[in-house]
């Protein structure tokens, strides 16, 4: 909420428009340009150490290497096959953790018995390595289906409760008080204060949250029985085609910038108030 | 004035309230009547406990003794007969213009067709036709607290409350949203409070003007303003009386523990000369004394 006094009674709405970049701007965009070159140096170079080199492609591989070995991998099927196998995991631990971390990361932001009684659990897991739970996991729940999922769980769960908690906890407490001034039930203030306020930090907990669930996933894969495309890399790498075994890596990655970016455009939608702040 | 409105109920009744924070003494023995439909505001420099009695008014924090009554009922909590019109606007910048106005209306379960009307109403009302899909963040301050007020008059409250409404906005707005409030309570008669810490607004608006002074926090001076009602400010403001007002309250809130002098009304004290320095002198003093 600004408090700045406006000079002019009818100060122009929409002036956001004018600080918006012309559709060409990018083109005198220094940044631009330097993220081509430096991807062209790093990217490249690398290339030609491998087209160069007589290092053997057992134990090193470049760019174009393993983008064949990613086409070769998935005409033959196994590329899909593998990321069916790791999606179901990614897809059942990150549906069991926002669910479970939204309801945490609300109740102990509201209220203070639930955050004390929570919170000590929260924090321990938050300084634990969760790989070292890999084990134990295994041993309670065993290393198929469920023992992965709980990785998962433990990866993805953390910045969801964490960015909710926060979120709640700075709801703006002027705000707060005009809900009880216009006396405002409980569920009518979660629904026009608290639930908006904290989305933000809910759509950035998110963000975190995919990243870190693909660790899990991986993780999983490769600590307990082993499958998708852990499995994969895991297999290549071991009988030495090294450009298949990093086909898997290359995977992975596209699909965390794909989550990321997603992540980002439900940031933009969700906080349109926002953009036109401070013209 | 006086007799037109003696004749109507008290409203709103505050008998002997003190409040304090830890060992502050906040409020002293607060003892106020407002009348039905009467505009009492409440001047006081910052700091001296106005938006903690507005506070205690509209129910959202205790007191330590004394009552609170509302036509006679004791005031424990909100309630949908009083409405507040907030310093700093307090609208949620995530709701568009509309939904901010028919806010208060939506908490009380209104039907929808309702709604849309009294919105509709209390947004020309105001003067914010097409703005009602804006988010706040993209109107001026101005702008907000007209939304902020027609907030709180399409609840259709009986009592006002307005603490510093216009304290964040500059010179010209307030002038005109001075003029716009008293307008809109003559179309809409209500009981309103209306806390200040600017001379001038006070008497501008008040039908009464009561005295605040801190440490601890008592209403000192109790004024009636006798300008009536439809009031030209323009008039009011180049007036003689309204300069002689304005200085005898200065004198007061600038030495609020010597023993006030007679009205500039009463007789003794007519033909006094107001020098006109005076006068612009303290609607700078008054300037500063606010800001975040
Ligand atoms: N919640 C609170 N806790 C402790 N002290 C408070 C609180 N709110 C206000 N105060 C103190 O009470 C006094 C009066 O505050 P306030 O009512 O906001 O004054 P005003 O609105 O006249 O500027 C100030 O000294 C302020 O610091
Ligand atoms: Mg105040």
């Amino acid at each position: 909420m600004t408090t700045e006094t406006k000079p002019v009674e009818a100060m122009a709405h929409k002036t956001a428009g004018e600080a918006e970049a012309s559709p060409f701007g990018w083109i005198i965009d220094p940044a631009i340009y330097l993220r081509i070159l430096s991807v062209v140096v790093v990217i490249g170079g690398w290339e030609l150490l491998g087209q160069i080199s007589y290092i053997s492609p057992s134990t090193f591989s470049w760019p174009s290497a393993i983008v064949a070995a990613f086409v070769d991998l998935t005409r033959t099927g196994e590329m899909m096959a593998a990321a069916k196998e790791s999606s179901i995991i990614l897809v059942a631990g990150l549906g069991l953790a926002i669910p479970t971390g939204i309801m945490l990361g609300l109740l102990m932001g509201r209220f203070k018995t639930c955050e004390y009684l929570l919170d000590t659990y929260v924090y321990a897991l938050y300084a634990t390595p969760v790989v070292a739970l890999a084990f134990p996991i295994a041993m309670v729940l065993g290393v198929d289906f469920a023992g992965k999922t709980t990785i998962v769980v433990f990866f993805a769960i953390m910045p969801v409760i964490v960015n909710v908690f926060h979120g709640v906890r700075n709801v703006d407490p002027f705000l707060m008080e005009v809900t009880r001034s216009f006396c405002s039930s409980e569920w009518q203030r979660w629904r026009d204060l608290i639930f908006p306020s904290m989305v933000p930090y809910l759509v950035a907990g998110l963000g975190l949250s995919f990243g870190r669930g693909l660790v899990g996933m991986v993780v999983a894969e490769f600590l307990m029985s082993i499958s998708g495309l852990g499995a994969l890399s895991q297999d290549y790498t071991g009988e030495l085609e090294l450009d298949k075994g990093l086909a898997p890596v290359l995977l992975l990655m596209i699909t965390g910038i794909v989550l990321t970016k997603l992540v980002n455009i439900c940031e933009n939608k969700f906080s349109s108030w926002r953009t036109h702040h401070e013209g | 004035m006086a007799e037109s409105l003696n004749e109507k109920e008290v409203c709103l009744h505050l008998a002997g309230v003190h409040k304090y924070y830890g060992d502050l003494h906040v409020l002293d023995s607060i003892d106020i009547e407002v009348y039905e439909e009467e505009i009492v505001t409440i001047l006081g420099p910052s700091g001296c406990g106005k938006t903690t009695l507005l506070r205690i008014l509209n129910g959202l924090i205790s007191y330590d003794s004394g009552d609170v009554l509302y036509k006679g009922e004791r005031v424990i909590g909100p309630r949908p007969e009083m409405a507040m019109v907030f310093q700093h606007f307090g609208l949620f910048p995530w709701k568009r213009l509309s939904q901010n106005i028919g806010y208060g209306l939506n908490i009380q379960g209104r039907p929808k067709e309702e709604i849309d009307n009294l919105v509709r109403h209390y947004t020309s009302l105001v003067g914010l036709e097409g703005f009602e899909d804006n988010f706040p963040a993209e109107l001026s301050g101005g702008m907000q607290q007209r939304a902020g007020l027609a907030r709180a008059l399409a609840t259709q409250a009986d009592v006002l409350l307005l603490d510093e409404p216009f304290g964040a906005l500059d010179a010209l707005t307030r002038e005109q949203l001075q003029d716009e409030l008293l307008k809109i309570n003559e179309a809409e008669p209500k009981s309103m409070i209306f806390i200040t810490h600017s001379i001038d607004e006070a008497l501008l608006l008040g039908d009464r003007v009561l005295v605040m002074t801190p440490q601890p926090g008592e209403i000192r001076f109790e004024m009636e303003t006798g300008f009536g009602r439809g009031r030209d400010l323009e008039e009011i403001r180049g007036s003689q009386r309204f300069q002689e007002l304005r200085h005898y309250l200065w004198g007061l809130l600038k030495n609020p523990d010597r023993k006030p002098g007679p009205l500039p009304d009463e007789p003794e004290l007519h033909g006094t000369v107001v020098k006109e320095g005076a006068g612009n002198d303290d609607r700078n003093q008054t300037g500063r004394g606010h800001g975040p």
